[in-house]
């Protein structure tokens, strides 16, 4: 049976009805239509699906929607303001940290939880943030240094 | 992509009330916390509960908290909120290490301290750490409640004491004794999203500073069908004064104590040296830590 649930997604709030075994991804993609949001993996393994639960980054293919029931939740639809992009997105295209795009999303929203909790990240800090997000085309360094520059942009 | 095959979903608003639901779903409900091991038994077939019954609404299962210089930990703390709590830094450091080796980030911000015990995976991150700190876990069912320890909780690959109807609610870790250290270390290909080829946890607690050894507790993981006690290295430590030599004969003894298998992380063989190289070095820095903070601090 359909359960009707409320979500806020960037700041909207939605009610929908939804199946049990649906997961987050699954409603943001389908019911929402916020296609930004990737599945890769579907279990917890690939980042790609990466959405900011109640402030926290979490798997989205991991999370039934019932369970993000009264949640709200930053898809990479909600990062930018308007049509000004946000600093982490920014330096991602201008130094080369995008290449397929696929995990992209998912590296962005880790990358900027951890400049909201830890504005000057080490190098390490910010591997070990990225972590749980796998990229397949760009060996990393690219990424490690948009978050770096991001960074610095961030503090003047 | 991988579907979910269908379930009921609820979500009780009360302990009683979830304890009465899991006894009337008999073995047709299954406790949902964080997810982020269920959800892939469940995406991959190996699992087909009828019912999920999620307890976020139970606050009192989502609490840390001090207790007669210990600590006890709701069964649904996740693992993030473990590997960043300065309470449980100060003191259980071991406990905080063993959290932050956990999967990624991103699983440890879902992921439960509870669900990494139930699914008794012989590679789970909490579990060696929680041994040798000799936590106990609070069960409660609709008629009986009880308190096991850790030590006789798991009885083998993915099965434990637990019973149907069960719930384990919260996690008791009793006050270190003075002069105590620990360490957890945990080999992997990876630092992330990586299953141990082995872990070994140690503690030591010394009589005083520069003092005999009064308790040993190693614990092997990945080696075994459960995280085993290594007892031959623990009797060996007992009632000695600590030295290098002292940790190389303990180490040799833990072999002993081992029965891994061969897999595709790595071959009996290498995960016998391995058990080797880190009882020596967890031992080490367990007596460091004993030696150096006087307070009791595992």
């Amino acid at each position: 049976m359909k359960k009707l649930i409320t979500l806020t997604v960037n700041d909207t709030e939605y009610e929908v009805a939804v199946a049990p075994n649906k997961t987050l991804t699954q409603v943001l993609r389908e019911d929402l239509n916020l296609l930004g949001t990737k599945e890769g993996c579907g279990v917890g393994d690939c980042g790609a699906c990466t959405v900011v639960l109640d402030g926290k980054p979490v798997n989205s293919c991991l999370v039934l929607a019932v369970q993000a029931d009264g949640s709200r939740i930053k898809t990479i639809e909600g990062v930018a303001h308007g049509d000004s992009l946000h600093p982490v997105q920014e330096t991602f295209v201008e130094l080369g940290a995008i290449q397929c795009g696929f995990c992209t999303p998912g590296m962005i929203l880790s990358a900027t939880s951890l400049l909201e909790k830890n504005p000057h990240p080490t190098e390490q800090e910010v591997r070990q943030a990225l972590s749980g997000n796998l990229c397949r085309c760009t060996g990393y360094q690219k990424i490690v240094e948009a978050v770096q520059e991001a960074s610095r942009r961030m503090k003047g | 992509m991988l579907l979910l095959p269908k379930f009921d979903y609820e979500e009780p608003k009360s302990l009683p009330e979830a304890l009465a639901m899991l006894s009337e779903l008999k073995g047709n409900g299954k406790v949902i916390a964080g997810g982020t091991d269920l959800l892939v038994n469940m995406k991959k077939g190996t699992v087909r509960p009828a019912c999920l019954v999620s307890l976020k609404k139970v606050e009192a299962l989502r609490e840390i908290s001090g207790e007669e210089g210990g600590l006890s930990v709701g069964s649904h703390v996740t693992i993030s909120e473990i590997a960043d709590s300065d309470r449980v830094a100060s003191t259980f450091p071991v406990l905080a290490r063993s959290a932050s080796c956990l999967g990624s980030p991103l699983i440890r911000n879902r992921a439960t301290i509870g669900g990494n015990i139930v699914t008794a995976r012989p590679a789970a991150d909490l579990p060696p750490a929680l041994l040798v700190l000799g936590a106990r876990v609070e069960l409660r069912g609709k008629d009986k409640d009880r308190t096991v320890s850790l030590d006789g909780f798991f009885t083998g690959p993915g099965t434990s004491v637990i019973e149907t109807g069960e719930v384990l609610t919260r996690i008791v870790i009793p006050s270190p004794p003075p002069f105590t250290g620990a360490d957890y270390i945990k080999l992997g290909h990876r630092a992330a999203l990586e299953i141990a080829i082995v872990a070994v946890s140690s503690r030591l607690t010394l009589d005083k500073p520069d003092g005999v050894i009064v308790d040993a507790r190693v614990i092997l993981s990945s080696v075994a069908p459960t995280a085993i006690h290594a007892v031959s290295a623990e009797k060996a430590l007992m009632g000695q004064r600590p030295s290098e030599d002292l940790f190389a004969k303990a180490a040799s003894l833990a072999v002993g104590d081992s029965s891994p298998i061969t897999d595709m992380r790595g071959g009996a063989e290498y995960r016998r040296d391995m058990v080797n190289t880190l009882v020596k070095r967890t031992l080490l820095r367990a007596f460091k830590d004993a030696r150096d903070t006087k307070g009791g601090n595992a």
